[in-house]
């Protein structure tokens, strides 16, 4: 009954050049084939089309750039990345044209943008980054920012605990104004990253009533995850804490493409070696409110909407366990389903839920509390959710360094004979080194 | 630092002949820095060969610039791999690389003040079982026992050790610094601050931070 499908991740090679310090995270831009790694003080920018330097963001920073984050939704030839760094501030770099391009038409400016420099005409003819403003307001070190599926919010969040919500009230785009939204307090420990949900119809399926679209999960040093919505009032409240890790939560990353317009899942991976994925509970009447659990500063809401103010999550799937300490990585494919995660025994795993007839009649009994099945004896172990199987692992992948970040991206090189469609995975170490792989799925 | 109050005023204080050393010393050498640099700097010898496409011809330049590093790997000489297999990596080794720190209170090492102890370092898989491969991760464990319960520079000993481990183990080691159990009345604090590469990673960069642990470590460099 259940696939038998086997996987392969083979080396493809590394973005030229080496980065020769610690690099921390490379994240792919939503649409086009770029990925920004950050490492000590800067931003090396690389083209997926060459695999080699495309741009790089410096001395716009005192301390290390811990995260980064594209901004979606600007046209093609407009870019703008924010850089999340140890010196406590966050800063907004938008890609200026150089003096030449002024006359060129849109799609050829688009095609400037993404060429790598070696490959212009004449390096830098296509343009440079600009730091146009600084983020003030954190308290100690960024660690990690995320935009909002639509661009409108930033999240930034930091070892002071708090995670700030931010909006560009700019009228121009080019034009930066940010002002903070909200400030949110509530985790006991750093606050390690921050995800928002990504813009699937299945967003809309829950808590509309109550809270407006975007919905924003974070994780911390205090061992939980938790969501965060914004209420009608325009108030951003924590509406679950996600328990059950026994380390801290380095990341969380949304399921991209839920089935059946269901809302997201969320995963979540750990210093504990773990990786979870909790489902929001969405039948309206299981859900017994507790009123001890209610977020803070809704005392004035009667008691008979309280429940709704709080959305159950629970823990439905343990990934099989690969990793003997810290998960730093974990990324969730969109086109595939496919889990990949790394950390810091420096190894790969890949992992499919088994999505066959086996776990098909469980749908219908989904909204059964899992922790009720018969043989049930951790709160966060399911008897009947969707469960997962390791296919693959590759072991010293960045040789003996640890592995920072794992990340699916598009491939656009000329090795690829699907350019734009193909997935493969992207990983960041230790070392230095920027390093793509081919996954090949061989299913019987 | 040393301001005020000391966490300790009159600690106990083991004179150098104390010390736990091999029976026999080997070769005198400028510094435990020098020994492992081949290891340190050595490109992996991955990035080389594997990851290159026959159709890329552009990479070969790297290719023929990467042989000289790939004395690690897979095809390296026979003399570099008794070279390595000649001593691995011991407690005592570990030992003699932590012990010579200097207590951010006092002007005296964290050996002589018993912090760090020969029995209280731990190495998997153990030494006695030859050189272990560049590639395989070797857990190195220190257990500190701060001079006093509450002692407030705990966090400060331990980052110190494990900087100074970081510094000069091959990159296959990984550091794990924790306070002996019931040794602090903060342990679990400690630990989780320790083990956390990023909160690491970040005190690092603190100016005020980084000139007491430099002044720690002087005197491991120096000896």
């Amino acid at each position: 009954m259940a696939s038998s499908s086997s996987a392969n991740v083979v080396p493809l090679q590394s973005l030229k050049p080496d980065l020769h310090e610690r690099a921390w995270a490379s994240i792919p831009h939503p649409s086009l084939p770029l990925i920004a790694t950050a490492h000590g003080k800067n931003v090396t920018v690389f083209s997926l089309s060459t695999l080699s330097f495309h741009s790089a963001l410096a001395d716009g920073h005192a301390r290390s750039v811990r995260s980064v984050a594209w901004k979606p939704g600007l046209p093609p030839h407009e870019l703008c990345l924010v850089t999340g760094s140890f010196d406590s501030s966050a800063g907004v770099w938008r890609w200026a044209k150089g003096g030449d391009g002024d006359d060129d038409g849109g799609d050829d400016l688009g095609q400037d943008m993404t060429r790598s420099a070696a490959d212009g005409d004449s390096a830098r003819a296509g343009g440079d980054w600009d730091f146009n403003l600084v983020l003030e307001g954190h308290d100690s070190e960024i660690k990690g920012c995320a935009f909002s599926p639509s661009g409108t919010y930033l999240a930034t969040c930091s070892r002071d605990k708090s995670i700030w919500i931010w909006e560009d009230i700019a009228s121009a785009e080019s034009e930066d104004d940010w002002e903070t939204i909200a400030v949110l307090n509530e985790h006991e420990g750093d606050v390690k990253a921050v995800a928002w949900c990504p813009d699937v119809p299945g967003r809309n399926s829950v808590g509309r009533r109550y809270y407006s679209v975007d919905v924003l999960a974070s994780a911390s040093y205090d061992n939980t995850a938790r969501i965060w919505r914004e209420d009608s009032d325009g108030e951003w409240v924590c509406v679950a804490v996600l328990e059950g890790h026994q380390g801290t939560v380095w990341g969380v990353e949304w399921e991209p493409r839920p089935k059946e317009d269901a809302f997201p899942r969320l995963m979540t991976f750990s210093a504990d070696g773990t990786i979870r994925v909790w489902t929001l509970q969405q039948e309206e009447d299981s859900a017994v409110a507790d009123g001890s659990a209610m977020p803070q500063g809704l005392g004035g809401i009667p008691s008979t909407m309280r429940r709704s103010f709080k959305e159950e999550w629970k823990c439905t799937a343990v990934l099989p366990k690969v990793h003997d300490k810290d998960v730093y990585s974990a990324s969730w494919s969109a086109a595939s389903g496919l889990v990949a995660s790394t950390g810091s025994d420096g190894a790969i795993a890949l992992y499919k839920e088994d999505s066959d007839g086996v776990t098909e009649p469980q749908a219908g009994s989904e909204d059964n509390d899992p922790n009720d099945a018969p043989g049930s004896t951790h709160d966060d172990q399911t008897a009947g959710g969707p469960q997962w199987r390791l296919l693959t692992t590759v072991p010293n992948a960045h040789g003996p360094y640890e592995i920072n970040h794992i990340t699916w991206c598009k491939r656009y090189d000329a090795g690829s004979t699907r350019r734009g469609e193909e997935e493969m995975l992207v990983t960041t170490g230790d070392d230095g080194v920027v390093q793509s792989w081919q996954v090949d799925i061989a299913s019987p | 630092m040393a301001a005020a109050a000391l966490d300790n005023a009159n600690p106990t204080i083991l004179s150098a002949s104390q010390l736990p050393t091999r029976q026999k010393r080997s070769a005198p050498r400028n510094g435990p820095d020098c020994r492992y640099s081949d290891l340190i700097f050595a490109k992996p010898s991955y990035l080389s060969r594997p990851f290159l496409q026959d159709d890329d011809i552009r990479y070969q330049d790297d290719t023929a610039a990467a042989v000289p590093w790939s004395r690690l790997g897979a095809g390296s000489g026979a003399a570099d791999e008794d070279r390595l297999s000649a001593e691995p990596i011991d407690e005592q080794e570990i030992y003699d690389l932590i012990s010579n720190i200097t207590d951010p209170e006092h002007p005296v090492s964290l050996g002589q003040l018993s912090v760090v102890n020969l029995p209280d370092i731990h190495i998997t898989p153990s030494p006695a079982l030859g050189v272990p491969s560049p590639n395989t991760i070797v857990h190195v464990t220190v257990e500190l026992t701060p001079t006093v319960t509450h002692c407030s520079l705990a966090t400060v000993l331990g980052l110190g050790v494990r900087v100074r481990l970081e510094q000069v183990l091959p990159p296959n080691y990984r550091v794990e610094v924790i306070c002996k159990e019931n040794s602090h009345s903060q342990d679990d604090q400690v630990n989780k601050q320790l083990s956390d590469k990023e909160r690491v990673a970040a005190a690092l960069e603190n100016d005020s931070l980084r000139s007491v642990l430099d002044k720690m470590l002087e005197s491991c460099i120096e000896n």
